[in-house]
């Protein structure tokens, strides 16, 4: 069987601080990391390879060159085959253009089953997966909390997914997309100390326009369908600490500022 | 003998009552607070002792010891079991802990003599509210007041938050009783003082069981005046400015019980409330009015002789209520355990080391700054960050407090944080010629830098383990180097 | 005269609904006709709202599948050719837009919150960085505007009753499924407390009667925390206990009992909005950390603020004399 996960490296969102005084996020120094949903897909992954050794377990990313060393990583804990699209013609691309170039490697490569995430934790469009699903002809689910490893073949695939008011359970027919949640806890397994520096080039794969030769224009900027016109910052108020007593004016106070809120 | 006759053995010597073989004890008893992580995830990678044994009085002790040196069984003494740095981790897998449960009387309290006499096993808390009953203190508060005992506390030098005033275990002990392998029983009576060849009352305090063990100490006791404490709180500019005015303080002739100074990080986690992420310099002065009083007139006078660094002074009152909430209790050390399990994340390691007042300051940036650039897991780390607060005429110490999150396996979190962190710590110190290890004692997580520590003075230790311990029989691994147990329980090889 | 579809989902009448709203501020004083659409429902609510309602039964259709809806908004956009076809961002609405937009080669723009002109162009601002920022993203290339929706976000005030005419539409194409519903079960009430919205949280000075913390719990439509000090009493179970060897929570609103506010506890209020503190001390360090502190005891306070609420309530029920919609 073999499985492929979709991933994104993202920055760390966690870490952004706002600025108060210039009302602006400050992002310097922030680390690029693994995306969450996504670390879940290849967790998931990995455990049917640890159960059925013969799952053969591909990782596809599209990125810049700078993030190798996450992805040198990925290749440490077992995955068998990690490749990385990267070229200069795709900067800038749009989720249109990014799902674009995605569909066009993978329909060089086979798969039973894409496993990808359901929320990227910086753009959080949610829009490639379901993208690929429409370019490569195949069914997509999202917010997947769990996969029955145990019903899992090379023709169909048992899950469970997290829907707003309810929790279903669903048969997919395989070659198909999954698009699983960090909530569903699977998890990627750590490296190994004895692992940590590990020479693991013979699994990378890395995949230039000179695979698959697009034409400039149809991606990149030029190519993307959306563009971001600007961005700005959420203005933050700092915390006024304000005492009031326990009489009819203070929860008078209380209920004033429950109430302008939302709460009541 | 093999390990089953080992145990009978040990009944037959003792009691059924007294020897315990219950698996989750021995598992806890494998390893110490330094490896409280994987200790809570169950993955430590030492072997388990064949038995704890709780002997009854020194006597019995002594049995224990002549047969375990017969028969060469590693032996680690064991009191609150709060040791943070190995010195009760197990590297032999023939080992059994003697545990002072029992040695648990308070044999006498005499304030005339200003003196109170326990055996090991008793708790700090429990002679401390015996004397308060008398308007004494022991003058000794380390923050695991409430669970430590008095075997460990002498064997590991503990040190308290009062230090400042009453100084050191080694400064509060008169006499004591040890015991060692050979079964030989050693009582150095209670004198206020004498000159009767070197003080060998120092072979026992700080051995961390390597030589001997411990059955019984006296104490002196001090008058208690809680009614006159003053304190004094200050938000300072850098780590830099503080040390200057305890150093003004002490130079000056005063004793604050407690005299301290935080990095804005580790200040965050005790005066997250009012430091406005600066550092913080605080005082506490004790004892009767008159020396308070002088005292605080000192305190003051030196923060003004330094206030360039002195942003301003804080409320008296939040530094005397963050006083009383400080130390642990074994629910404290509970819920960090539950709270390990469940989290991928880690609180409250340290490593503590001394220096002289002008290489202090040194040591501190110098730490800072190649914990940041050199720690590979750097951008792990949730907080790092150091206070002073142990002085002395010609010098203080440097706690280094640090917190991070674990993205590893539990087994390998001890080598690639921890002990990363610690190595950096302890290099930095010895090179700039501090000591590695100011109150928590060598244990076995710094013994790879015991020789460096001591110098060529090591010799002297190194003999006083070939005779008392010949065999090599008490706490394995503790201070004295072992190639083989380093490499195999420390770097995995 | 525009036309602009709304993808109305099951799951979510109202805020389906609410996204006329969007279009009103697409268009402004241009109108525009609005179509509806339901899949294998029927939906009470659109009746008199919008203008046409696009209905689509047919047992053999799967309307689970996004892949067989995106077909059928395709059948129906070619049919009428809509310049604004708007969904809601539900979680059958984010799996629809991006294959829809797909399919027709029009760029989409994901979870909008607010939108506007610049320059005169529309302008659709969305949150980034688990919204730490906000991006405003224009469409490029021609086709209808396309967008899905953050819900409970925009609202729609019915201004005046239409007469909408129903359509039944009968797809063309209309292909098997690969999907197949094997068993659905509403959701259970999550007790995690990392999921709550409002947190009521009782520490040191709730200890003599700490149960009395649901009587604001239910008015507030909260759930109950606590600090280390209740659990160590053995007053709540460990699962509730907020703090750095318990959980990490988010909400909106953390009301904090009778806490001190040790670091260890603050250290699991990474995220919360606002924070009420009630404490007989008002320089508990907690204080120092919240929007408001209510300087007293915890009781007194659960008891005049949760009959606070229950008054105005009744208030507000008399003068609307409205059933609260659900």
């Amino acid at each position: 069987m073999k499985i492929v996960c979709m991933v994104k490296i993202v920055p760390d969102v966690d870490k952004f601080e706002y600025d108060f005084e210039s009302n602006t996020v400050v992002r310097d120094n922030v680390r690029m990391i693994l995306n969450p949903d996504d670390a879940s897909g290849v967790g998931f992954a990995l455990k049917v390879k640890s159960m059925k050794p013969d799952t053969i377990v591909e990782v596809v990313t599209m990125a810049p060159e700078s993030v190798e060393p996450l992805l040198l990583d990925l290749a440490r804990v077992g995955v068998d085959r990690v490749t990385y699209i990267s070229d200069p013609i795709f900067s800038g691309s749009d989720s249109y253009a990014t799902s674009k170039i995605l569909a066009k490697y993978l329909e060089t490569t086979s798969y039973d089953c894409i496993l990808t995430g359901t929320h990227a934790i910086d753009g959080d469009t949610s829009h490639v997966p379901a993208q690929l699903g429409e370019l490569l002809d195949l069914c997509q689910m999202s917010n997947v909390i769990k996969i029955d490893e145990d019903a899992l073949d090379e023709s169909k695939v048992v899950f469970t997914v997290d829907n707003d008011t309810s929790v279903s359970t669903y048969e997919m027919k395989l070659p198909g997309i999954l698009s699983i949640q960090k909530e569903s806890n699977y998890k990627l397994p750590y490296i190994k100390y004895e692992d940590i520096n590990k020479d693991v080039n013979d699994q990378i794969n890395i995949i230039s326009n000179d695979d698959l030769a697009f034409e400039k224009g149809k991606v990149g900027l030029e190519g993307s369908l959306t563009k971001v016109n600007r961005t700005f910052v959420k203005e933050y108020k700092k915390r006024n600490k304000v005492v009031v007593g326990n009489d009819e004016q203070g929860i008078e106070t209380v209920y004033s500022f429950l109430k302008d809120k939302g709460f009541v | 003998m093999n390990k089953d006759q080992i145990v009978q053995s040990l009944i037959d010597l003792l009691s059924k009552d007294q020897v315990n073989t219950n698996h989750e004890a021995l598992y806890d008893a494998s390893a110490d607070r330094y490896k409280k992580y994987a200790k809570a995830r169950k993955v430590l990678k030492v072997p388990m002792p064949l038995a704890i044994v709780y002997p009854n009085d020194t006597q019995e002790i002594s049995e224990l010891l002549k047969f375990c040196n017969k028969n060469l069984i590693n032996v680690i003494p064991r009191g609150g079991k709060t040791a943070t740095e190995g010195g009760l981790e197990n590297w032999k897998d023939i080992t059994i802990v003697i545990d002072a449960l029992h040695l648990d009387k308070i044999i006498k309290i005499d304030p005339y003599n200003s003196q109170a006499t326990v055996q090991a096993g008793v708790a700090l808390q429990d002679l401390e509210d015996e004397l308060r009953k008398i308007g004494c203190t022991t003058g000794h508060s380390p923050q695991s007041k409430p669970v430590a005992k008095y075997g460990g506390l002498l064997a590991t030098r503990s040190i308290g938050q009062f230090s400042t005033l009453y100084g050191g275990i080694e400064d509060m002990v008169v006499g004591l009783e040890c015991v060692f392998p050979d079964g030989h029983i050693s009582r150095i009576k209670n004198v206020s003082r004498r000159s009767g060849g070197p003080d060998i009352r120092h072979i026992a305090i700080g051995n961390e069981g390597s030589l001997c063990y411990i059955t019984e100490a006296t104490i002196k006791i001090f008058k208690f005046y809680p009614e006159n404490n003053k304190f004094y709180g200050y938000l300072i500019k850098d780590v830099e400015t503080g040390i200057k005015v305890l150093r003004e303080v002490m130079v000056n002739g005063f004793r604050p019980s407690v005299a301290r100074t935080y990095s804005e990080q580790d200040a965050a986690q005790h005066f997250y409330h009012f430091h406005d992420n600066k550092c913080v310099l605080l005082f506490m002065a004790e004892g009767p009015k008159g020396i308070v009083e002088a005292t605080g007139q000192a305190i003051e006078e030196a923060v003004e002789k330094f206030k360039d660094g002195i942003i301003k002074q804080v409320d008296s009152q939040l530094i005397s209520d963050w006083f009383d909430n400080l130390n642990w209790s074994q629910k404290d050390i509970d819920d960090e355990y539950e709270g390990m399990i469940e989290n991928d994340s880690h609180a409250g390691y340290t490593t503590e080391i001394s220096a002289d007042w002008e290489t202090i300051p040194k040591i501190y940036n110098n730490v800072i700054k190649k914990v940041k650039s050199e720690f590979p897991r750097a951008h792990d780390l949730t907080m790092l960050g150091g206070h002073s607060s142990h002085s002395y005429l010609n010098g203080t110490n440097m706690y280094f407090v640090y917190n991070y999150k674990i993205n590893c396996a539990p087994e390998d979190e001890m080598l690639i944080y921890h002990h990363a962190i610690q190595k950096i710590i302890v290099e930095e110190t010895l090179r700039m010629g501090g000591s590695m290890c100011h109150h928590h004692g060598i244990g076995k997580f710094r013994n790879e830098w015991s020789k460096q520590e001591h110098g060529s003075a090591f010799y002297m230790l190194e003999k006083l383990k070939e005779v008392f311990d010949p065999k090599g029989i008490m706490n394995y691994g503790t201070i004295f180097p072992q190639e083989d147990a380093i490499k195999k329980y420390i770097y995995k090889g | 005269m525009k036309k602009s579809l709304i993808f109305i989902d099951n799951d979510n009448h109202k805020n389906s609904i609410d996204l006329l709203e969007v279009v009103r501020q697409i268009y402004v004083d241009d109108g525009c006709e609005t179509y509806g659409i339901c899949i294998n429902h029927d939906s009470l609510m659109a009746n008199n709202v919008f203008d046409k309602l696009i209905q689509v039964i047919d047992p053999d259709i799967f309307q689970n599948d996004p892949m067989i809806v995106t077909d059928i908004m395709e059948e129906v956009h070619k049919k009428y050719d809509f310049d604004a076809i708007l969904i809601p961002a539900t979680n059958f609405g984010r799996m629809l837009a991006p294959r829809l937009s797909m399919r027709l080669h029009v760029g989409l723009v994901a979870d909008v919150t607010a939108i506007g002109y610049k320059d005169d162009v529309l302008e659709m601002v969305r949150p980034a960085f688990s919204g730490k920022i906000m991006a405003g993203i224009v469409q490029q290339g021609i086709g209808p505007t396309m967008m899905s929706i953050r819900q409970n976000v925009f609202s729609y005030e019915e201004k005046m009753s239409k007469t909408t005419e129903v359509i039944r539409y009968h797809p063309l194409k209309k292909r098997k499924s690969g999907l197949k519903l094997l068993d659905m079960n509403p959701k259970v009430q999550s007790y995690d407390i990392r999921n709550s919205e409002v947190l009521i949280s009782g520490g040191g000075g709730t200890v003599k009667n700490f149960q009395k913390l649901e009587m604001l719990a239910d008015v507030l439509c909260g759930q109950i925390s606590a600090s280390r000090m209740i659990i160590d009493k053995g007053i709540a179970p460990r699962n509730i206990q907020v703090g750095q060897s318990g959980k990490t929570v988010t909400p909106k609103l953390y009301i904090a009992l009778g806490i001190n506010g040790a670091i260890q506890h603050i250290e699991g209020l990474k995220n919360v909005e606002y924070i009420i503190s009630v404490n007989i001390n008002k320089n508990a360090p907690i204080c120092f950390l919240s929007d408001l502190v209510v300087e007293g005891d915890a009781f007194e306070f659960i008891d005049k603020l949760s009959m606070k609420i229950k008054n105005e309530q009744i208030v507000t029920n008399k003068l609307k004399k409205v059933e609260p919609r659900r």
